[in-house]
């Protein structure tokens, strides 16, 4: 691939953030106002770290778009270069932050001068020289039943349904089902992967991501953008029962240095190191929940040289990591990229690792947006510190044809999300007439 | 320089939610707005719970007000082209949209303790109205004023508007007042402290049709009239102005270069802190139930905090004031229409103006941060408080928008939302007193375009209010003129 010039080596069909990541070429971007370094955090197209102008398109999620050949890639909102910004310089002058609501306010001159700058500054990428191609017109479909999510809870709940023999639809956003099964830290006793091919044939449709949950003249559909072979379709589902089980998105933790490039969520760590066998040297590790003392052993047992394990909640579980403490104020170190993480311990006294990597794992903040457009209540657990899905142990919602499992009510092992997406299809087969 | 973000699509800081909070933004809605945390790219997955967490660990909130900001479609970036593709049914009317957010302020965000038991003013609607009202009422030096909102500021269509600000109407009145408006908006900044980042990059209104060319003419020589320096301009001289256009259909097009984009929140918070600075009680998240009334007067304000007695209520509730009305019997001639809104991912500068095709009701403009902000009304869009988004929105904008700019296809839409005109039969304002009910006062009706009339139209309000001098402002668009049949129809509404 061509990045900026460079020519950077790649395996085809990775993602193109993991070649970069793979090449030693962590900084994709500059940030919007401060211009702080931009490298991939959540491969999960939940954040906005790994953005790119990719051939001639710009933000482009580069942690979801397969590397190819000869693509071109090209850093944004930097000048002249990403390695070196001059306007970086709006992150050292303003050390406390820039208030933009009363910066220059009403100064005469200043003010219309800072107009002008901002106007210039602000933005990311460049319109594209082209006009798109047109699209295909979109497809409608009509189902019993539109599974969201092909993780261990939607494929619980779609081998139910195909049990059953109730017709469904299951959209799933990846190349490849199992969700965290497939990426995330293996759990002891986990569901296997069901794998497309043990369902009703076309009941599966993967690289398929939800859009939206509407409603029309028609009654009330899942809007869905499909990668199909000859390029992105549109389809229109309409559904009597929608079971949602798109489990969350991998959270920023607010600590300091926390955006710096070789901060990683854990889901995206686990995720490079299970399928593209890419993983620091050297890794610190914080956060809180049984996840973050799993991807230690699997970093460790892959290698992974392993120098802090900080849970931030506590209390430390029987089998964590030998060098795992209870700590807070963790915080990155590095000029442009991390060398070093460090903490306060539980007893006091500062402590200092070196790494180059961060890895933020945390329970995953649940994807509730499509629950909320169907009518059902979410809520702040602030025992979590997330917001969840209310539903009922069967995954009930407050909007009678919305059924919730996974993550999406409050997180739990893969084979509990299983068990519960089974639970929720039971439940929501018995009220089909 | 080390920082801790909490939203890194924007830059967003521990330090400015807790700066958010000192100002008095507390609630999820509004530290959103006044941080623009959840606004960018990832539109708050990443950011959101922690954002949440520290709104409550600060206890800015009680647990049970920690709620989410409303989730919009789409839920991830998605191309216009794409979203043009849909089938769209234009022999039926909209039906529907989500998520439904009308009744959705939760009682848990209730101030505690009770409104104030009296006051001299009280102004329902904490919209740009009424919050620039009552700070112009305390600059006359009438500080013993509440105004009432049932959200948080920005909740109405004052935070959902598109930002466009025009002196290009088609009656003398709002020609005048637009042009003082922008005068204000000006000088808002050194006024209020406050930046608006007003950007006159111009409007551009086309016409498909002969009516709506000879309309665009006919406004011109009038804004010439009034010092407007719009001129009718060929489609080489728009193309000029905006590289791209293509005019497909068009007849003809006016350009004044001189009309511009704002931001709109930051008015209201704005005018809100000068009210509060001046000793005005700004009261969010408290409805308004009923009214007292004797003797053809409004006597107190029935509110979910308490009654408050008062000399005179203002009505500026924008769509909702119709509600209010008939709680105290009155009846206005106002009708809520939704429309819908949506802006993409933010691009560096590439559109000067605002684009208008009157016609069709579309519009859009490159906003200061870089998104294609534009909206377009449905000819079939039923009467009703709804603030939904339809997909059928996403997809006639897309296709109207591509057919006039066909580069934009491969631009993301981030969000879609909706608010709702206050649409009056005269597409005029409701402004003065109420027959029957002397200290009772219209201030409502703006069909879209309150927002830019607001400065100007509070200014004039104020004066009227505090010295008695008569105005003809609030006897020309004063709700006596509906039965006594006097009307002046604005043909300038986009949408």
């Amino acid at each position: 691939m061509d990045l900026d010039g460079e020519s950077i080596p790649a395996i085809e069909g990775e993602p193109v953030a993991c070649s970069l990541v793979a090449a030693d070429e962590p900084v994709l971007a500059r940030s919007i106002k401060y211009h702080r370094p931009r490298s991939p955090y959540c491969f999960a197209a939940a954040c906005s770290h790994c953005l790119m102008r990719v051939d001639g398109m710009p933000n482009v999620y580069t942690c979801r778009t397969p590397a190819r050949d000869g693509m071109r890639l090209e850093r944004q909102n930097a000048y002249p270069s990403a390695k070196v910004d001059v306007f970086e310089t709006i992150d050292w002058f303003f050390p406390k932050g820039l208030d933009h609501h009363e910066m220059f306010a009403g100064v005469p001159v200043a003010e219309q001068v800072m107009a002008k700058v901002a106007r210039q500054l602000a933005g990311l990428g460049l319109l594209p020289k082209e006009e798109g191609p047109v699209t295909p017109p979109a497809r409608t479909l009509r189902t019993r039943v539109a599974v969201v999510g092909g993780g261990a809870a939607g494929l619980g709940a779609a081998r139910v349904l195909a049990d059953r023999g109730v017709p469904f639809l299951l959209f799933e956003r990846d190349d490849h089902l199992g969700g965290r099964l497939a990426h995330g830290v293996p759990e002891q006793d986990g569901p296997q992967i069901q794998e497309a091919a043990t369902f009703p044939k076309g009941s599966i449709l993967t690289r398929a991501t939800v859009l939206g949950l509407y409603d029309d003249e028609a009654g009330r559909y899942l809007a869905v953008g499909a990668l199909e072979p000859e390029g992105p379709r549109l389809l229109k589902v309409y559904s009597e029962r929608f079971l949602l089980a798109p489990g969350g998105h991998p959270p920023m933790v607010p600590f300091e240095n926390n955006d710096l490039p070789g901060v990683y969520a854990g889901r995206a760590a686990s995720l490079l190191l299970r399928r593209y066998d890419v993983a620091p040297e050297m890794a610190a590790l914080v956060g809180w929940g049984p996840e973050l003392h799993a991807l230690a052993k699997l970093m460790q047992e892959r290698g992974v040289r392993v120098t802090a394990v900080v849970d931030l909640k506590g209390p430390l579980p029987k089998d964590a990591h030998p060098l795992a403490v209870s700590g807070s104020e963790p915080k990155a170190h590095g000029l442009r990229r991390v060398s070093a993480f460090s903490y306060t311990q539980a007893g006091g006294g500062k402590k200092k690792v070196s790494c180059d990597a961060v890895l933020v794992s945390v329970p995953v903040s649940p994807s509730f947006e499509l629950a909320r457009q169907g009518g059902a209540k979410v809520t702040f657990d602030a025992g979590l510190g997330l917001f969840v899905v209310e539903a009922d142990a069967d995954g009930r919602t407050q909007a009678t044809d919305v059924f919730a499992a996974g993550d999406l009510t409050g997180g739990g092992t893969a084979r509990e999300a299983e068990a519960a997406g089974r639970r929720a299809a039971e439940a929501l087969v018995g009220g089909l007439s | 320089m080390s920082k801790a973000m909490v939203c890194s699509c924007e830059d967003v800081t521990v330090d400015d939610v807790k700066h958010a909070v000192s100002r008095g933004f507390c609630d999820v809605e509004s530290v959103k707005r006044y941080t623009g945390f959840g606004t960018g790219i990832c539109q708050g997955k990443s950011c959101l719970a922690a954002v949440a967490s520290l709104l409550e660990r600060e206890k800015a909130l009680k647990p049970a007000a920690v709620v989410p900001f409303t989730p919009r479609p789409p839920l991830y970036p998605t191309e216009l082209r794409l979203l043009a593709s849909a089938p769209v049914d234009m022999s039926v009317p909209p039906v529907g949209g989500v998520p439904q957010e009308v009744d959705a302020f939760p009682s848990s965000l209730r101030p505690e303790g009770p409104v104030p038991e009296k006051a001299k003013v009280v102004i329902i609607g904490g919209g740009i109205m009424g919050l620039a009202l009552a700070y112009n009422l305390a600059c006359e030096g009438e500080t013993d004023v509440v105004v009432l909102e049932r959200g948080y500021l920005c909740a109405g269509a004052s935070g959902r508007n598109g930002g466009g600000v025009r002196m290009q109407w088609g009656t003398p009145a709002l020609v005048e007042l637009a042009k003082r408006s922008i005068d204000l908006m000006k000088s808002f900044a050194r006024d209020l402290g406050i930046n608006v980042w007003l950007r006159q990059g111009g409007y551009i209104f086309l016409a498909k049709t002969k009516p709506v060319a000879d309309r665009l003419d006919r406004n011109a020589a009038l804004h010439n009239k009034f010092g407007v320096p719009t001129r009718i301009i060929s489609a080489d001289e728009a193309r000029e102005i905006v590289p791209g256009l293509t005019m497909k259909d068009c007849l003809t097009a006016s350009y004044n270069p001189e009309d511009g984009v704002i931001f709109p929140w930051p008015f209201l918070w704005g005018y809100a802190q000068g009210c509060k600075k001046k000793g005005v009680r700004v009261e969010t998240y408290t409805d308004v139930t009923g009214f007292e009334t004797s003797n053809g007067q409004v006597r107190k304000v029935k509110t979910t905090r308490g009654d408050i007695a008062c000399d005179t209520v203002v009505l500026a509730a924008g769509a909702w004031s119709p509600e209010i009305a008939r709680l105290v019997d009155v009846q206005l001639p106002n009708e809520p229409h939704r429309h819908e809104i949506l802006s993409t991912e933010p691009l560096k500068p590439f559109l000067g103006p605002l684009v208008s095709v009157l016609d069709t009701g579309l519009y859009f403009s490159q906003s200061m941060r870089g998104e294609i902000v534009g909206g377009m009304g449905d000819p079939l869009e039923p009467v009703g408080l709804n603030m939904g988004s339809t997909l059928r929105f996403v997809t006639r904008f897309a296709q109207a928008l591509m057919e006039q700019l066909p580069q934009v296809g491969h631009v993301k839409v981030l969000r879609q939302w909706a608010g709702c005109y206050d649409v009056t039969p005269d597409n005029n304002p409701v402004l003065g007193r109420t027959p029957g009910l002397d200290n009772l006062l219209q201030m409502s009706g703006f069909v879209g375009h309150g927002f830019m009339m607001a400065p100007a139209v509070a200014e004039r309000m104020a004066k009227w209010m505090a010295t008695g001098e008569s105005d003809e402002l609030f006897t020309r668009f004063s709700l006596r003129r509906f039965s006594e049949g006097t009307l002046e129809r604005e043909d300038m509404i986009i949408g």
